[in-house]
């Protein structure tokens, strides 16, 4: 297993790269001037301006050359600077990947229990009342926009009951913990300060609900419908006639079987919500890459897109090889070559 | 069973959950308890920091704070006030200014402002060319005479150049800082100039507030000067915290998480339901309009004058409003704001559609026309630019002109604006300072103004009303109290091309906690920080 993942890991950079050649092709070849987010409507009109602001940017050189010094800045790690921001486009990234990650990994912790937990109870009690609450449920989170369903719990709990905050990562008041992950409560356990870690998990719980409801959704129909199909096999049959608890032969016996396409999808949601939350980082105020990546494509913010299309690939990637190892985890006859 | 029975409680506990949810939506929301930073939640369009290059509106905000301008504008949006200046002078043909700096006035870092100071922040305002660089065309020179005297020669006469050092672009900057970090004002300083990464986290002003910390598209905090010298101000920390949707930033506000909330829009302020907050409109010097462009690639029949004007009596203005508004919001007659100089007195825009459709037989086109139009897919100050034209089009429909439409994310507009041009679109505007001379310049049709090339008057000599820019140098070369005259001459000319039709002037909704004074609307800074106090 370990040559697989070595392996996996070196043809990782050769990926990625042909991943960034073809977005940059793409985005330099799109209608529009990235010119607008630098130096404003205003002059745009203006030769003398325009002409500076291109040579400042390297946009005045030809596309193979521009290219040539993107990927050769990239191989000593350096991702350029955003047009728009006006700071180093690897330094936009570590603060919002961390932001981006704490959010998802809550959305995904809830989304996935939760999921299976309904898709488990809706397969065991199949016709039955509590099948059809859980998937009507699950029905729900998955069919209702996310922006709507994060207004809506936004001016319940924060406006109307005031139990939870409102957007942000935390009160703007509330000054951020010193930066060490970039996971405010990690970084707020570290520094020791409890009533920070407080409210940053405050402040994560309508989000993570939102993005986690419509997550959860989609992994109890797949739970139930791999368990409906798990439950019918002869080795049910044989556990529960060896005396297994009912406990015992869901859990140990049918989820673990039902799990492999469900790894599927936790995986692919995973790394598709790195850089596609951008709704549910619009409404909570939440500086993500997904926010990143829709402002970077608005503005044709190069750098910023070519950082965004890396990080998204290589969370792609990263997922795929971790969802296999869970799979040689779950099922031990599934064997690496 | 057990099984059954865990089941069924679980099942009651999610039926119980929509009762739960409704007998709280009943509940009265619960405030916060006051902390002393300032919150502003507004949608942070930050380009970047550093005041020559910056462009933008909480731009504005930012360094009308942080830089001190020399003059600064009054609450009327009117009145020229004394800042770092406290005395001006100008020749009698408007091409000498003369300034004597506040002797007492002192950077953050407790350096003294000095002229050398201004000369070197104008020079490279200039010289970066950057977004506000324009502010400082037609400066021939800048002396700084002595420590505390500034004396800016123009190369023709501006008698709006006064007003112009309202704009918060204009600010001093502490040279000796800056320099030691990058800056420079040199004629090449566009490429030397290597410091905005410094600006980017730092500030180097004598306004009431310094930068505290940025992040990028999150907050962006500031702290008092201790050597404002003007002493304390009324808040010590401000945060303008990025929250793009307007509905989040009335939450916010309404949960308490905001103080103040920039661009709720008035249906949104309607569903504010909380005494705790105070919401107010008022009139602003934004607008919106449409714009014809009888050069432009894709018109399928000449856009004649007639045909322009015909455009122009077809349209709804005041159900315009509504539609896009809710009424709040003003008829603007002539591509400059009401309330600025030569705008007394202008005809308010009518629609006639009778008369809309004499015209177009006049114009050999009884039976209408196909019209393209394009547009940013926007949201700005209140106005969904999708709505405004599709009002547009139910309009022009009543005199058979057919329009297509087409939303476009703006930096494609952009490209399709300079480029072949557009037969009809619209846009916005926002004043740089309080002065009408920006509007001639970007609107008129003169040789060489951005709209002038847009419309196609290069190719088209009908388009290019030559009256506009004579009568403009003698606005900018007269006295104070006499160029009214010329502008309002400029603003009929500008109506009557019929080229830039404005459609609203919305209002600005200031929405913010009751406890919290003095927030304004500033026609050059948006919104002056230093006014405000807390109860």
């Amino acid at each position: 297993m370990y040559r697989y993942i070595i392996r996996r890991l070196i043809a990782m950079p050769l990926l990625l790269l042909g991943i960034v050649s073809i977005a940059f092709l793409i985005t330099h070849f799109t209608k529009g001037d990235p010119l607008i987010s630098i130096i404003g409507e205003r002059q745009m009109d203006n030769p003398i301006v325009i002409a500076a602001a291109r040579a400042r940017w390297g946009l005045d050189r030809s596309l193979p050359e521009q290219y040539l010094i993107y990927v050769g800045n990239l191989l000593s790690g350096d991702f350029g600077t955003s047009l728009r921001t006006k700071l180093g486009v690897g330094h936009d990234l570590a603060v919002r990947l961390p932001a981006t990650l704490e959010l998802v990994v809550a959305a995904m912790l809830l989304g996935s229990v939760v999921g299976i937990t309904l898709g488990v109870v809706a397969a065991r009690y199949r016709d039955r009342a509590a099948d059809h609450l859980a998937r009507l449920f699950a029905l729900i989170g998955s069919s209702l926009p996310v922006f709507w369903s994060g207004l809506i719990l936004l001016f319940i709990f924060s406006v109307r009951l005031g139990v939870l905050p409102g957007p942000g990562r935390l009160d703007a008041r509330t000054p951020a913990p010193p930066f060490v992950t970039g996971f405010y409560t990690v970084d707020s356990l570290l520094a020791g300060d409890l009533s920070t870690l407080g409210e940053a998990m405050t402040h994560l719980i309508l989000p993570a609900c939102v993005l986690g409801w419509a997550v959860m959704g989609l992994i109890s129909r797949l739970v139930r419908a791999s368990m409906l199909d798990v439950l019918h096999q002869d080795y049910i049959v044989a556990a529960r006639a060896k005396g297994a608890s009912e406990p015992r032969v869901l859990v140990n016996h049918a989820l673990r079987n039902a799990l492999i396409p469900t790894l599927t999808i936790i995986g692919f949601t995973f790394a598709y919500l790195i850089t596609g939350a951008v709704l549910s980082e619009t409404i909570f105020s939440w500086p993500g890459v997904g926010s990143y990546a829709v402002d970077a494509a608005r503005s044709l913010d190069y750098p910023a897109i070519m950082g965004v299309t890396i990080v998204g690939g290589a969370a792609f990637l990263l997922t795929n090889l971790a969802t296999d190892i869970a799979y040689a985890c779950v099922d031990p006859r599934i064997r690496f070559r | 069973m057990r099984d059954g029975h865990m089941a069924v409680s679980g099942t009651a506990l999610w039926m119980a959950a929509p009762v739960l949810v409704g007998a709280a939506l009943l509940a009265p929301a619960m405030a916060r308890a006051d902390d002393k930073p300032l919150v502003i939640a507004r949608d942070m369009d930050i380009n970047s920091l550093d005041p020559a290059r910056t462009w933008c509106d909480t731009c504005q905000i930012y360094v009308s704070n942080v830089y001190e301008s020399l003059i600064g504008l009054g609450p009327d949006n009117k009145t020229l006030t004394p800042r770092l200046a406290t005395k001006w002078e100008s020749n009698a043909d408007q091409t000498q200014f003369t300034f004597h700096l506040d002797p007492d006035a002192v950077f953050s870092d407790g350096s003294p402002v000095e002229a050398k100071d201004v000369k070197w922040s104008w020079e490279r305002l200039h010289n970066i060319k950057g977004g506000p660089s324009f502010m400082m065309d037609g400066v021939k020179s800048i002396e700084a005479p002595d420590a505390h005297t500034v004396v800016v020669t123009m190369e023709a006469p501006n008698s709006e150049f006064l007003g112009i050092l309202t704009a918060p672009y204009t600010g001093a900057i502490n040279s000796d800082v800056a320099i030691a970090n990058g800056a420079n004002a040199n004629a090449d300083a566009d490429k030397s100039d290597t410091s905005e990464p410094w600006f980017m986290a730092n500030s180097a002003g004598s306004g009431p507030y310094m930068l505290a910390d940025y992040k990028a598209d999150d907050e962006l905090r500031f702290k008092a000067n201790p050597n404002y010298k003007h002493g304390k101000v009324g808040i010590s920390e401000v945060v303008i915290k990025h929250t793009k949707d307007a509905v989040a930033q009335a939450q916010l506000l309404e949960s308490g998480g905001a103080d103040v909330a920039m661009q709720i829009d008035p249906d949104t302020a309607k569903t504010i339901k909380n005494d705790a907050v105070t919401i107010e409109s008022v009139p602003s010097y934004n607008f919106v309009y449409v714009a014809i462009s009888p050069g432009a690639k894709g018109n399928t029949v000449k856009l004649t004058k007639e045909v322009r004007q015909a455009i122009g009596y077809a349209l709804d203005y005041n159900g315009t409003i509504d539609f896009t508004v809710g009424g709040q919001g003003k008829l603007q007659p002539a591509p400059i704001p009401n309330g600025f100089p030569g705008t007394a007195d202008l005809p308010t825009p009518t629609q006639d559609v009778a008369q809309a459709k004499a015209l177009l037989v006049k114009a050999g086109l009884p039976n209408g026309f196909d019209i393209n139009a394009e547009f940013p897919n926007m949201n700005v100050y209140g106005v969904d630019l999708s709505l405004l034209m599709q009002k547009v089009q139910q309009d022009l429909a009543k005199v058979n002109i057919k329009v297509s439409l087409t939303p476009l994310e703006f930096s494609v507009w952009r490209t399709h604006v300079r480029g072949d041009g557009i037969p009809l679109t619209a846009v916005f505007y926002a004043p740089d300072y309080f002065g009408s001379a920006q509007y001639i310049q970007y609107f008129a049709m003169s040789e060489g103004t951005p709209w002038w090339k847009r419309a196609g008057g290069a190719n088209d000599a009908s388009i290019t009303n030559a009256k506009e820019a004579d009568l403009l140098k003698q606005a900018l070369a007269a006295p104070e109290g006499e160029k009214d005259k010329f502008f309002h001459d400029i603003a009929m000319e500008m109506i009557g091309d019929r080229v830039i039709i404005p459609l609203v002037s919305p209002n600005v909704v200031l929405a913010h906690a009751k406890s919290v004074k003095g927030v304004r609307y500033s026609a050059c800074c948006n919104l002056p920080l230093d006014e405000i106090t807390r109860e």
